[in-house]
């Protein structure tokens, strides 16, 4: 007989609430009650899923920082039971509260026995440990402490205005600390020198007490970086003298500031576009190792972090466009830049290279072809010196088959989806994601209209299409082993992309291709699939979380083998996963696999 | 009319007595040790010698949590209609043709929690018909030990000064007062549960230091 108090509070708590009402009454049998009083401590070492039912509970970190609160429908332990490792947190009873425990044998019941119960937890899992890491990272949070450098460059306030020039070029500093008495009595800046010094005419044994500034406005060590922003524009000043417990500990200056703040993508695909020459280029690509150091460092999730890479791949070839157009002369016509593959779909890597071409409002022929045979000549060197390497396939807007009007490209789409060759099905994967980089966005869409209307329902050509996407497997044995494979330096591993990105993909473009929808970005792609009801919502999500997790564990890969001083590669060995990651990752390619067998079904029936 | 205790079977004698030869735990026990079971019975009427008992439900509490696998519901055969009294238990007739008889209830109860201090709300009423069904089924009843979470309610509203208004002792009162989540009422399990809930919030809200038995019994009387 079940207690409805907690069967019905189980149905409306997730992931709970996807159990039927059997399930659900199983479940609560496995659990007990428990009331804590507030101001009473949480036992965290016991092997047990807390469901929090009434109350609020602190949750704090070893260094007592208030991670987060604990209220009605949340939980705590699943770390543990999911990992077998014990947190140093403490958890707090902050008001009176109910609490229900489930053993972590009815834990692990429940998760082998419903998939979704699982994921709900390793996701919880994963964001929790967002959570921590996004502490001291965090933009926002930057503290004058994490900027400013113990450096004390100081002068007393009866030397002379010559010695604190001398002194501001001898440290290589842009102002002096005025110190008395281990004091701070005021500031003194270069700008002040110009004006009030040298404008003024004054003598160069003027005395710094004269024409500095007094009593200047100071911040705090432990102050934000952000309020030393706002004083400096409040005040108009670019320096701020740093005091930790009153006593003088550095300056800080409008440029720290800006260095703290560089990292930021848009800094440097604004300065991509600031660059009118070849070094200003390759200045800003050099960056670019740095900014998805960065980006990693700041945990900022794989796909967003492709994104942005795609981004300043498309304003450096929008650079180096618009420097061949001023070396060249004005375009004797419209045309488009396009990308292929995973540009198009917002999806590159570290280690991408090029895949792009010209679509034409002329013929490429005469003047018009040797024009725009300069121009990609001029861009696809470019990006090769940028690290955007060459296509090893030529898939590249300097090769003259990949330069062609409007109607060229028609026809060689047409041919592709009529003729499936194996060569044409091989190409279909990279060029039927594109995506104008440059130019005319009409006569883009004109193109991408021409290929939408021949793909959609094309039963024969998307049969091949599927036909060979399920050429890749996912790499799972039997007994559901991973299965290894070596690539050129005879290094075993798993292929994230040959053998799970890229089927998920090839998925994506085959249901949308079969639709009509014109999304390119893979996630963007499933998202809409479900919305357009062509694939199951459920499917779509397990795609997409299948999707997340193979290209955060590739980004993380490429990381760790840069860091290392290796090249960035997509074969990761199983052996250094953790006993959680195994087990997700084989979830991922088993979703793989159903997703596979699905297309298989859909458009690979006998015509 | 109480043709369902005709002829007792003449073994239920050893029932109580093995219920009795576990003895309940010592007034020094910490209430950390002590087994409880919160009970409630619907009934069809007040008055223990001419009403009878329509179904029970139980919920153990060990260690102080709340054993929810150990939850029961039973619905008690009864010879005469339900009547007028269903209304307040949603129990019908029908339902109570499958239950069980009320001897077999009472000896699953005394078979399977000995040394359980019984709980219940107002439970003066619940061990009148429990000791007088006892009797009619096994001849003799055992003395049960109950706290009261009415009387225990009662002691610490006392205690704080406050004023009591009518009702204010119904265990839907008490639930509100302790933020406990609401019971649906007269369903004896979610009733039991429900005093559950409150006898932990109530042991919780006089001390942090750990209680004796003994100390709780005295908030009880």
């Amino acid at each position: 007989m079940e207690v409805t108090e907690v069967t019905s509070f189980l149905a409306q708590t997730t992931p709970f609430d996807q159990l039927d009402a059997d399930q659900r009454q199983a479940l609560a049998r496995q659990m007990s009650v428990y009331y804590f009083r507030a101001g009473e401590e949480v036992n965290t070492a016991s092997q047990r899923l807390m469901i929090v039912r009434t109350g609020v509970f602190s949750l704090y970190s070893d260094q007592q920082q208030l991670l987060t609160k604990l209220q009605t429908g949340d939980f705590y332990g699943y770390q543990q039971l999911l990992t077998e490792l014990h947190d140093k947190d403490t958890l707090l009873c902050e008001e009176d509260g109910l609490v229900y425990w489930l053993p972590a044998e009815g834990f692990d019941h429940f998760r082998y026995q419903f998939k979704n119960i699982d994921l709900f937890f390793q996701r919880l899992f994963s964001r929790r440990l967002h959570q921590y890491k996004a502490q001291s990272t965090d933009r926002f949070t930057l503290k004058i402490s994490d900027v400013a450098k113990a450096r004390k460059v100081s002068i007393p306030p009866d030397a002379t205005v010559q010695e604190a020039a001398s002194m501001m070029s001898k440290q290589r500093v842009s102002s002096l600390l005025v110190e008395h008495d281990n004091k701070l009595v005021g500031i003194i800046t270069d700008r002040d020198l110009r004006s009030r010094v040298v404008a003024e005419a004054l003598p160069a044994n003027t005395l710094v007490t004269e024409v500095m500034t007094e009593r200047p406005e100071t911040i705090d060590l432990h102050a934000y970086l952000f309020e030393a922003v706002q004083l400096m524009s409040q005040h108009n000043i670019h320096h701020l003298p740093v005091l930790r417990d009153e006593h003088i500990f550095g300056m800080i200056t409008a440029t720290d500031v800006i260095r703290a703040q560089q990292d930021h993508p848009v800094y440097l695909i604004g300065e991509i576009h600031r660059q009118h020459t070849e070094e200003g280029i390759l200045q800003c690509a050099s960056q670019i190792e740095h900014l998805s150091r960065s980006l990693s460092s700041q945990q900022v999730p794989a796909h967003e972090a492709s994104h942005v890479l795609t981004t300043v791949t498309d304003a450096l070839t929008q650079s180096w466009i618009k420097l061949a157009i001023a070396e060249l002369g004005p375009p004797p016509c419209v045309f488009s830049w396009l990308g292929f593959g995973s540009q198009a779909r917002m999806e590159q890597g570290l280690n991408a290279d090029q895949d792009n071409a010209l679509l034409l409002e002329k013929e490429p022929e005469g003047a018009v072809g040797q024009y725009f045979e300069q121009l990609a000549k001029i861009v696809c060197d470019g990006l090769n010196q940028c690290g955007i390497v060459y296509c090893p396939g030529n898939i590249m807007a300097s090769n003259p088959e990949l330069r062609l009007s409007l109607k060229g490209w028609s026809k060689q789409f047409g041919r592709w989806i009529q003729t499936p060759t194996p060569d044409a099905l091989l190409k279909s994967s990279i060029f039927f994601d594109l995506r104008p980089i440059y130019g005319s966005k009409s006569l883009f869409n004109a193109l991408k209209q021409d290929i939408l209307a021949r793909t959609v329902d094309r039963a024969v050509f998307l049969y091949h299409l599927s036909h060979n996407a399920l050429k890749g497997s996912p790499p799972l044995g039997f007994f559901k082993t991973f299965t290894l494979e070596r690539d050129g330096k005879q290094k075993k591993g798993l292929d994230l992309k040959k053998r799970g990105l890229i089927l998920i993909t090839d998925i994506a473009r085959i249901y949308s291709l079969s639709k009509g929808i014109p999304a390119i970005n893979t996630r963007q792609r499933l998202i809409q699939l479900a919305q357009h009801k062509v694939m199951d919502p459920k499917d779509s999500q397990n795609l997409l979380d299948a999707f997340d997790v193979l290209a955060q564990l590739r980004w993380d890969k490429h990381q760790h083998d840069i860091s290392q001083g290796h090249e960035a590669s997509n074969l990761l060995d199983p052996a250094v996963l953790s006993g959680l990651q195994r087990h997700q990752l084989k979830d991922v390619f088993e979703v793989i696999n159903q997703a596979q067998s699905h297309l298989k079904y859909r458009f690979c029936r006998e015509l | 009319m109480f043709g369902w205790f005709k002829n007792p079977p003449m073994p239920m004698n050893d029932i109580v007595r093995q219920y009795e030869a576990i003895s309940p735990p010592s007034p020094k026990t910490k209430l950390r040790d002590v087994n409880f079971l919160a009970l409630d019975l619907e009934l069809t009427g007040l008055d223990a010698k001419q009403d009878h008992i329509v179904s029970a439900g139980w919920v153990p509490i060990r260690q102080q949590e709340i054993i929810l696998g150990e939850s029961a519901h039973y619905l008690v055969k009864s010879p005469i209609g339900v009547g007028q009294s269903a209304v307040f238990h949603g129990v019908h007739d029908h339902q109570l043709l499958q239950g069980m008889e009320l001897c077999e209830l009472l000896q699953l109860l005394l078979e399977s929690y000995p040394g359980y201090i019984l709980v219940a709300h107002h439970a003066v009423m619940d061990l009148a018909f429990l000791t007088m069904a006892c009797q009619r089924c096994f001849g003799r009843s055992p003395k049960f030990n109950a706290i009261d979470t009415m009387r225990v309610e009662w002691q610490r509203l006392q205690r704080k000064g406050t004023v009591l208004t009518q009702n204010a002792l119904r265990l839907p009162n008490c639930l509100e007062r302790h933020h406990l989540p609401e019971a649906p009422q007269h369903h004896a399990l979610a009733d039991a549960f429900a005093c559950a809930q409150l006898l932990i919030s109530q042991i919780r809200q006089y001390s942090n230091a750990e209680m004796t038995l003994a100390e709780l019994q005295a908030l009880s009387r």
